[in-house]
């Protein structure tokens, strides 16, 4: 489920918007805290739609808050 | 816990009440060779009837209108687990049908008992699996994944 390639900002950028906590993001982000707590720990790959949730729950864009450490192509 | 976590422990629950009841049953026609009386059941089905009303129990209503109940991740695990018992299934079928050869008496026939055995015995093994495997999926714990 998890991706060693994929590392995100979440946590980060919970502290940074007001101490958002794991089940405002949650709520915001229409899915449950343990998804939110597997996504921080890198457990669980969100989809591409989730993660454009996330992003737009810190108005962010996804490549501020997810990046991607695979081969350049 | 979330709901998905808590079916899956009492699906494990009741397959190993199961378990345990047919293993009583087993030992009492076979071994103790008699016929096991209301009064020996009953502890064991008052134990079922409760892991029935336990379903109940896991239908609250939501904490806030904002709550999810499933989402992808949730999904994605309990297909994952639909995969696992449905590949259980085909294993445990093929396994089943080996089991008639080691069975069958002198005149060529099987007894009538082991059918009922060898049915209840693949629903709960696949219960088990998918338990299993939707528990592995969540860490074991209960504490909402940490």
């Amino acid at each position: 489920m998890g991706s060693s390639q994929l590392s995100n900002k979440i946590r980060r950028l919970r502290f940074e918007n007001g101490e958002m906590t794991q089940q405002q993001l949650a709520d915001k982000a229409g899915v449950t805290r343990q998804t939110i707590i597997a996504i921080e720990s890198g457990k669980y790959t969100p989809s591409l739609l989730l993660a454009f949730r996330i992003a737009r729950a810190f108005g962010l864009s996804v490549e501020e808050v997810f990046g991607y450490e695979g081969d350049d192509l | 816990m979330n709901k998905t976590q808590k079916g899956a422990w009492v699906s494990i629950a009741m397959a190993l009440i199961c378990i345990a009841t047919f293993g009583y049953i087993y030992v009492q026609l076979f071994i103790l060779r008699k016929l096991p009386g209301l009064t020996d059941i009953w502890p064991l089905a008052t134990i079922y009837c409760v892991l029935l009303i336990m379903p109940v129990i896991l239908m609250r209503k939501k904490q806030s209108p904002q709550e999810v109940e499933k989402d992808e991740r949730d999904r994605m695990i309990e297909k994952r687990a639909v995969i696992a018992a449905f590949v259980a299934v085909w294993i445990l079928l093929f396994a089943a049908s080996l089991i008639p050869r080691f069975i069958v008496e002198l005149d060529g026939a099987i007894p009538v008992w082991s059918l009922a055995f060898i049915n209840v015995g693949i629903l709960v093994i696949v219960l088990l699996v998918y338990s299993v495997v939707v528990l592995v999926q969540y860490g074991w714990r209960g504490k909402d994944g940490k």
